[in-house]
């Protein structure tokens, strides 16, 4: 029983993937729903086999794949000597690596438990509508999952937030003072203080674009 | 001049810790300055000028002017009235070093780098007003300074050479290690005797409780 049940998930997961229309039998209020699942169902990164998944976990300093380190290469700003590799002091690193573990595993629990509900996606059952809600469920925590390992990539490898907020707010002091001793020193118009103006303007531009953000 | 050097607190050198055994920052901290000295490179040089010195100088710490500018003379060992951020590092862990009274341990382990810092002409040698004149980045007594040179001025000629300044140095260590042990032993001696009185305490209670409830079967 549950071998058929097994292999009726995988045609299934295999449909979905092919972007088959053809059980659209749900009710008008599931019809979004199903778009949702199906949508993430048929996204290439989710058919990889489990057992890639797992290799991509075991790769030195990530539990990412290639096409997360892909996206965070591209989207790094600016180019990290060494690369934030440790939050935390050496005795934290364990738990770290355990940490990346765990999302992995859970990302294949997470696409075990979408190809297995995806299979009902076509049944005609009583509890459709539990069904359909459980796997749009399930492939919301997979898109969940999936951008926000790239996000940690990214924050491994940039300092934290506060520390960066601490940061600015003690060197906008600073060179608010030495603006104040350059003009009086060289002068508002020598090219040296005009240089520090502008930094200034442009690091409070961004530290008011970032509490912006923070704060919406 | 050599009043303790204080870091203000909340900023962010204040958020910084040596390594207690090697008197360095770790990886992790060396990054978050290099971030932060980047920031106030606003000429884009990887360097801090003057200007840019004190004022960060005078915003971090409880220096003067005066001795402000006798650090930067001291670093800009290339005479080229900028810094970069391997001299702004040896004097992070210098203002560490001295916030968290580990000046002994840190002259120990970087003899070297604090010698050529001392050596301002380049002679090789150290002689007493170079002493002086950095009192307050090291925290060196009069007294031992003066132990300083009466003790390992082996050469006799009043300067002390590198291996001299290396005695020194073990010397001093030496003494912070027994001082430190020696506030160790008094801190247990009190716990020991907190302790004893507490069980003292314990047992006269006790031998009260147990004496009422006798003379109350007894009646």
């Amino acid at each position: 029983m549950q071998d058929s049940l097994r292999l009726r998930a995988e045609q299934a997961a295999g449909q979905a993937s092919l972007g088959s229309h053809g059980s659209d039998k749900s009710s008008p209020d599931n019809d979004i729903r199903n778009l949702w699942t199906r949508a993430t169902l048929s996204q290439p990164k989710l058919n990889v086999p489990r057992s890639s998944v797992g290799e991509d976990s075991d790769m030195e300093g990530s539990g990412i794949g290639s096409k997360s380190r892909r996206w965070y290469n591209l989207k790094a700003g600016r180019d990290s000597d060494g690369g934030w590799e440790e939050w935390d002091d050496g005795e934290d690193k364990d738990s770290f690596r355990q940490e990346d573990l765990d999302e992995s595993s859970l990302l294949e629990l997470e696409l075990r438990r979408a190809s297995s509900l995806g299979s009902r996606l076509g049944e005609d059952v009583d509890s459709k509508t539990d069904t359909e809600m459980s796997s749009s469920e399930s492939s919301l925590n997979i898109s969940k999952h999936t951008p926000h390992r790239a996000y940690w990539m990214e924050q491994q490898n940039r300092l934290p937030l506060p520390l960066m907020e601490l940061m600015e707010s003690e060197a906008l002091e600073i060179l608010t003072k030495a603006l104040r001793s350059y003009r009086s020193g060289i002068g508002r118009d020598h090219f040296l203080t005009k240089q520090l103006q502008r930094y200034i303007e442009g690091l409070k531009r961004r530290r008011s674009k970032r509490l912006h953000l923070l704060v919406h | 001049m050599s009043a303790t050097m204080k870091l203000k607190q909340g900023s962010f050198l204040w958020y910084l810790y040596l390594d207690k055994l090697y008197c360095l920052l770790s990886v992790r901290n060396v990054k978050a300055l290099l971030e932060y000295f980047h920031l106030l490179d606003v000429h884009h040089n990887n360097t801090l000028n003057d200007v840019l010195f004190y004022h960060f100088l005078h915003h971090v710490t409880s220096w003067k002017r005066t001795q402000i500018m006798t650090v930067f003379n001291m670093l800009d060992w290339n005479a080229m009235g900028e810094i970069g951020f391997d001299q702004f590092y040896m004097l992070v862990c210098i203002l560490l070093a001295q916030q968290n009274h580990l000046e002994e341990q840190f002259i120990f382990r970087h003899s070297r780098p604090v010698f050529e810092l001392l050596d301002l002409e380049g002679e090789l040698r150290i002689g007493a007003e170079n002493f002086h004149m950095y009192n307050f980045l090291f925290n060196i007594k009069k007294q031992d300074l003066r132990e300083l040179y009466h003790d390992f001025d082996i050469t006799g000629d009043r300067r002390l050479n590198y291996k001299e300044f290396k005695l020194f140095t073990i010397f001093t260590m030496d003494k912070y290690q027994e001082r430190q042990k020696a506030e160790k032993d008094k801190d247990k001696g009190k716990k020991d005797l907190l302790k004893k009185k507490r069980l003292h305490h314990v047992n006269v209670s006790l031998k009260q409780f147990l004496g009422i409830n006798v003379s109350e079967s007894r009646l």
